[in-house]
């Protein structure tokens, strides 16, 4: 019988830690699929997963925020049911809920660098009232944009019917995950950020 | 029942993932290339020969009925005009169709999952995705799958416990923010636990994976993804 001897090429300890960190804020924004909460204004349900992105980008800053929601949809593609309603597989990648999907990475990466004005993190609770809430508007926007854009391409709408058929019911919802998320980064209650 | 990996000896369970990916992807190109009744139909069988093949059948579907309702009203307010004649039939079907196809992708997609497991999965993109890059998603994917449930149950736990103490009568933001707070803190907390775990067990960049291998029906399903593709490709060119 041969043996076989190769070089261990070890990861280092904050890299480990915050993949570790990344990884998990995946399986959390995945897990928040299954939490519903009433709709302000619309009876479809809202989920708490775009509340997810927005921690994902505070807490792990823009590269790690950005690389969680990557881990996310991977693991979507690849089987884990972690996409609404606890649904996976490529499908969902491409379906009409591609748009949202796509731009989970790149919100968290924008609320991210927002946030912590680079990507060297700093105390999400030492930063402004102002500054969270443009960061997070501004991620918003970003999931929205991507999200009607990919329903007009893949259930050929135009952009009037895509609105009313992926923003109108769910944006006011919105407001309320935006305020969710501030009072969780200002009140403290976070504790191993 | 949640649509997951089942053990099993299927066609689709022998496959080299990389195979299947290539499958899955040639039918994406191919359900957009031909978003007609004829194209629709011909993929619609190969979807149901996909998920067959992986040993599955229509229960497999069940966790995708989410995606149902925009797939339904879509085609009604794409059809619906501000006057004459107040509902255009034509545009109506092509988002139907354009629907439609989102559900055969979806089918091919279960077979998927249904047929590959985790560890597979991640040597896939170990292999496929060059470098570092490939070594930390492979990694961050197979952890997600780890502790999906685990999040899940604090999750439920959360709002179990947010709910006893009376929690309903609480505006919406603020029971957000409790499951919310209860979620991240309980994550981050597994997080370092796992960060100094990996750290002490020798955690690398080059772990030993299961060997993948192409064989003859792997090379049959590559052609098949190959032959999709390039059908796709002839209505662009």
């Amino acid at each position: 019988m041969s043996t076989r001897t190769e070089d261990v090429d070890l990861v280092g300890d904050e890299t480990a830690i915050n993949l570790a960190r990344a990884a998990l804020f995946a399986a959390l924004v995945g897990a928040f699929a299954y939490v519903t909460f009433p709709n302000p204004v619309s009876p479809v349900s809202v989920t708490l997963q775009v509340l997810g992105v927005f921690l994902a980008g505070i807490y792990l800053g823009p590269v790690w925020g950005a690389a969680s929601l990557v881990f996310y949809l991977a693991a979507g593609g690849l089987g884990a049911p972690v996409f609404e309603g606890g649904s996976a597989g490529v499908g969902v990648l491409v379906g009409q809920s591609a748009g949202y999907l796509w731009s989970y990475p790149l919100a968290a990466g924008a609320v991210g660098a927002v946030v912590h004005r680079g990507v060297d993190l700093r105390d999400p609770a030492s930063v402004s009232l102002v500054t969270l809430a443009a960061a997070m508007g501004l991620g918003t926007a970003v999931i929205y944009a991507f999200g009607v854009a990919g329903l007009a391409i893949v259930l050929s709408l135009d952009p009037v019917e895509a609105v009313t058929v992926g923003a109108v019911a769910f944006l006011p919802a919105e407001a309320v995950k935006l305020a969710a998320a501030v009072g969780i980064v200002r009140s403290d209650a976070i504790a191993a950020a | 029942m949640t649509l997951a990996y089942v053990p099993g000896d299927s066609l689709a369970h022998r496959l080299d993932p990389r195979s299947k990916l290539v499958v899955q992807g040639g039918v994406v190109a191919a359900a957009y290339a031909y978003t007609t009744p004829t194209g629709l139909l011909a993929l619609t069988a190969l979807a149901w020969g996909c998920l067959w093949a992986a040993g599955g059948d229509r229960r497999d579907l069940w966790e995708y009925r989410f995606a149902l309702p925009v797939l339904v009203v879509a085609p009604f307010v794409a059809g619906v005009a501000l006057g004459e004649p107040w509902f255009r039939v034509g545009r109506a079907v092509d988002t139907a169709l354009a629907g439609y196809r989102v559900v055969v992708v979806l089918v091919v997609g279960a077979a998927y999952v249904r047929s590959t497991p985790v560890r597979d999965s991640r040597a896939a993109i170990h292999h496929t995705v060059p470098g570092t890059a490939g070594a930390v998603l492979g990694v961050g994917v197979a952890l997600v799958f780890r502790f999906l449930p685990l999040v899940i149950q604090d999750l439920r736990s959360a709002r179990a416990a947010v709910k006893s103490r009376g929690g309903g009568r609480l505006p919406v933001h603020e029971r957000m923010r409790l499951v919310a707070v209860a979620g991240v803190n309980r994550a981050l907390g597994r997080a370092d636990r796992l960060g100094a775990a990996l750290a002490a067990r020798c955690f690398a960049w080059n772990p030993t994976l299961p060997a993948l291998a192409f064989d003859d029906t792997d090379s049959l399903a590559l052609a098949l993804g190959g032959g999709l593709f390039a059908a796709a490709l002839a209505t662009v060119l």
